[in-house]
């Protein structure tokens, strides 16, 4: 510790230009920590992520905002080993985004943190609810280590009536596949009618993997996605789940078309012939959809053709997270859950429902208790068409 | 004794030694560093006293911290010891619309302060680029002011008492919510500027003024930013105090242009933006006369036609300094030499030195600022992976520093001196230094509060 003496003159340390980039991991091996030094070095840390980081919000350090996970990964470039408090602060971002939308040097720090998290994985630095989901992944080929089938929800006879060759695959997801059999169920009988198929032995889309830094094991995991969806033939994926989408249409080969099913509903609203319903409800922009891939429109296209929309406070690209990506409802439940109760805040008076495309946000927003139902919109396209 | 002990007794949990969260504590966004040993985050006046108390009783340095949105290093722990996160204090106390004021705590940010005023048709006028994240503490320890300082002045004219705790511990206040008084020494302008040096600021009452009724912009191109300054000065000298009055120079424009293309700009040269307010017709009044006299210089002239091209622009305006990796990406801002000021009639002279610098270390620059106020933000950009971009870069803020000083100026107008600049401190001040020593000396004769700053 530094104590001050008077007459002590302090000289002021300057920013130098870094020279190591080793880090020792568990392994005991050097590892070298490589990542786009531009990417880092975009940052001025101006602290304007720090106004809108939700963790941070949720924390109050400095190490749970972008800019300090800028900082930490800056300083590992720069040669500082890593050790556990890496952990909690670059596994605690949620890759929500909106940090990289107001962010005026144009840095996308949710990338960085995720190659930061691939190079930490590679020296054998990860937390334990990291290997946990790796390990459910790799071995049951779904993100919570369930052994059931994963068409548990699907009749046998409509099982064996499944088209095996299709132009369209609906991608189920594991969220909607385990927790929430019954949206898998709405979406595929809506589905069904354009011819949309599912693939033989679908596995999860890899997006908790990629998210956590485990970048060898995803490449495995899609490519068995992938010859599935080849064999089948189909040229367009749709899926019902925000996290899917993603990875689904910005991780996969760009052979794909790839369409969320809020997009699918919206252009096939005339076919759908929904009824007018006397609701009021508000719409939670997934962050993967929305700022990550920017759909914002078509799914208040479809609420609009059913019931009235009353906007949250912080919408689009201001849409605040509900705490549940990138592994921290997984890794960090206690600072999930606060920011799906401050997400919570932003819902409207007076609204029947809040409606949302994404099974992670309704998990979460659920988990955050509240008066109001979360409810996925396949659930009000169902109350709809009934 | 087990400082870290004792700091846990006093704050339990919001107290860290973990080497990244030290680390995260150990820069602002300038290129000044420093380790602190602990981050302590209080949430009471009452905390902050024991801790002052300890590390006085036991020499340990101490450095408040707001949000980090410094651009001088002055949270920077250079001396070590312990950095006091102060953003957890971010209540508004009371609004007091009766007496014209606001009582806060000092992490409270300046945009959260002004949407709560809204409503009552008020606002607390100086307007950092950085209000979406800067604290009221750190705008007073630094006497921030912003784009509108040039009618509404600076931090300074705002604060009517400060609650500070002293070096050893002992809490006073500084003022009362009067308008005046005439009684012994002006404590809170002392404090004000401080930059933590000589207390720590854990409450403060603040004055707050009427919304206008209405703003309107007008938007001015010329051929360079001399000819710009000179329209500034004449503005001036034919009786019209705009609300702001910025300048942005063609690089700007086009950092700008990348950043929003819808914005609504001129297509060429350098430009001023000046902005009235007051009633319907007085603004309307004030624009016209500007627009009137910056014609003859100007290459185009106009008002802004809605609301939303108003807000969009000063959005926009308030991003810029960051924003060159748009333009591009190999290139990043750095914080130096970007906060000079002199006085108005020396401005065009400021901007063709300014020029002249940017061409000598053959280093690209933005020029912008509060031209209005004689603030010039200068912003050299440079590749951060090349070492001699890194030597030039150095060796023009520190003639720009010089210069500004030769000019009659000062080396910081708004962002402070922190470590950053403490090293103009004696060429600007001469022996009145020395009176800042010597105050510095008896309040804090141990100097543990924020040392190395200030060039005390």
């Amino acid at each position: 510790m530094k104590t001050v003496k008077n007459e002590e003159k302090k000289e002021t340390k300057r920013a130098n230009e870094p020279d190591k980039n080793e880090v020792s991991g568990k392994t005991g091996k050097k590892q070298p920590f490589e990542i786009d030094r531009r990417s880092v070095y975009k940052c001025v840390q101006c602290g304007t992520c720090r106004s809108v980081c939700p963790v941070f919000d949720a924390v109050g350090w400095e190490s749970a905002n972008t800019r300090g996970r800028m900082l930490i990964i800056k300083s590992l470039l720069e040669g500082r080993v890593p050790s556990e408090d890496v952990l909690s602060s670059l596994a605690s971002c949620t890759t929500c985004g909106i940090c990289a939308a107001k962010c005026p040097a144009g840095a996308n720090p949710p990338e960085v943190v995720e190659a930061a998290r691939a190079q930490l994985v590679k020296c054998g630095i990860t937390t334990s609810a990291q290997e946990k989901l790796k390990s459910a992944v790799i071995t049951y080929g779904n993100s919570f280590g369930e052994t059931k089938d994963r068409k548990h929800w699907l009749s046998e006879t409509k099982r064996s009536k499944l088209p095996e060759k299709s132009e369209y695959v609906y991608f189920v997801g594991c969220f909607d596949s385990y927790r929430y059999p019954e949206f898998a169920k709405k979406t595929f009988k809506v589905l069904q009618r354009f011819g949309v198929t599912l693939l033989p032995d679908e596995q999860c889309c890899a997006s908790p993997l990629l998210r956590t830094g485990f970048l060898e094991e995803a490449e495995k995991v899609m490519e068995r996605n992938l010859e599935q969806i080849r064999k089948v033939g189909a040229h367009t994926i749709i899926t019902s789940c925000a996290g899917c989408y993603t990875t689904l249409k910005n991780n996969y080969p760009g052979e794909l078309r790839v369409i969320s099913l809020p997009e699918f509903l919206a252009e096939h609203l005339d076919e759908l012939k929904l009824k007018k319903l006397d609701l009021t409800v508000a719409y939670h922009d997934p962050c993967h959809l929305g700022r990550h891939n920017k759909i914002y429109d078509a799914p208040r296209k479809v609420i609009q053709a059913i019931c009235t929309l009353k906007e949250m406070k912080n919408i689009k690209e201001n849409s605040r997270c509900c705490g549940g990506g990138g592994g921290v409802r997984i890794g960090y439940p206690d600072i999930s859950l606060e920011l799906a109760k401050n997400r919570l805040k932003d819902v409207p008076e007076g609204v029947d429902y809040i409606v949302t495309s994404c099974p992670l946000c309704i998990r979460n927003l659920r988990d955050a208790g509240g008066n109001i139902e979360v409810i996925d919109i396949i659930e009000l396209v169902a109350m709809a068409m009934k | 004794m087990d400082i870290t002990e004792e700091l846990r007794k006093i704050v339990g949990g919001r107290l860290s030694v973990s080497p990244s969260e030290l680390y995260c504590y150990s820069s602002d966004a300038s290129q000044v560093k420093g380790m602190p040993d602990y981050v302590v985050r209080p949430k009471s006046t009452d905390e902050v006293s024991l801790i002052v108390r300890l590390a006085y009783e036991n020499n340990i340095p101490v450095t408040a911290r707001g949000a980090g949105t410094g651009l001088a290093g002055g949270a920077v722990p250079v001396g070590g010891g312990i950095v006091l996160d102060m953003s957890g204090m971010n209540r508004i106390l009371e609004i007091d619309i009766d007496n014209i004021q606001v009582v806060v705590e000092p992490g409270i940010i300046q945009d959260a302060l002004n949407e709560a005023l809204k409503p009552y048709g008020f606002f607390f006028p100086p307007n950092p680029g950085s209000s979406a994240m800067c604290t009221i503490g750190g705008m007073i320890a630094y006497n921030a002011s912003g784009m509108r300082c040039v009618k509404y002045g600076t931090t300074r004219n705002y604060v009517r008492d400060l609650e500070v705790v002293l070096a050893d511990g002992t809490v006073i206040h500084t003022g009362s919510k009067m308008l005046k008084s005439a009684a012994g020494y002006d404590l809170t302008q002392l404090m004000i500027g401080s930059e933590g040096t000589l207390g720590i600021v854990t409450k403060a009452s603040l004055k707050v003024a009427p919304l206008p009724k209405t703003r309107k912009l007008v938007i001015a191109s010329f051929e360079n930013a001399e000819i710009a300054g000179q329209a500034v000065v004449k503005t001036f000298s034919n009786g019209v105090i705009p609300s702001a009055c910025e300048i942005l120079d063609r690089i700007s424009l086009q950092v700008l242009k990348r950043y929003d293309p819808k914005l609504v700009l001129p297509a060429e040269g350098d430009v001023l933006l000046f902005e009235v307010d007051g009633t319907e017709n007085s603004a309307r009044e004030a624009a016209e006369q500007i627009i009137k006299v910056c014609s003859p210089l100007a290459l185009s002239i106009k008002l802004a036609e809605s609301e939303k091209e108003m807000t969009d622009i000063w959005a926009a305006r308030k991003l810029v300094g960051a924003a060159i990796s748009r333009l591009d990406p190999t290139k990043t801002r750095i914080y130096v030499g970007e906060d000079v000021g002199v006085p108005i009639k020396k401005i065009p002279e400021l901007l063709k030195k300014a020029q002249e610098i940017s061409e000598k270390f053959n280093l690209p620059a933005m020029k912008y600022g509060h031209i209005g106020d004689g603030n010039l933000h200068l912003a050299l950009f440079i590749d951060v992976l090349n070492k001699d971009e890194w030597d030039r870069l150095n060796q023009a803020a520190d003639l720009i520093h010089r210069t500004a000083i030769e000019l009659g100026g000062t080396v910081s107008s708004e962002h402070g001196v922190g470590a950053a600049r403490a090293e103009y401190m004696e060429a600007q001040w001469g022996p009145a230094l020395e009176v800042m020593r010597a105050i510095k000396k008896a309040l804090d004769p141990k100097g543990i509060l924020n040392p190395g700053k200030l060039g005390l």
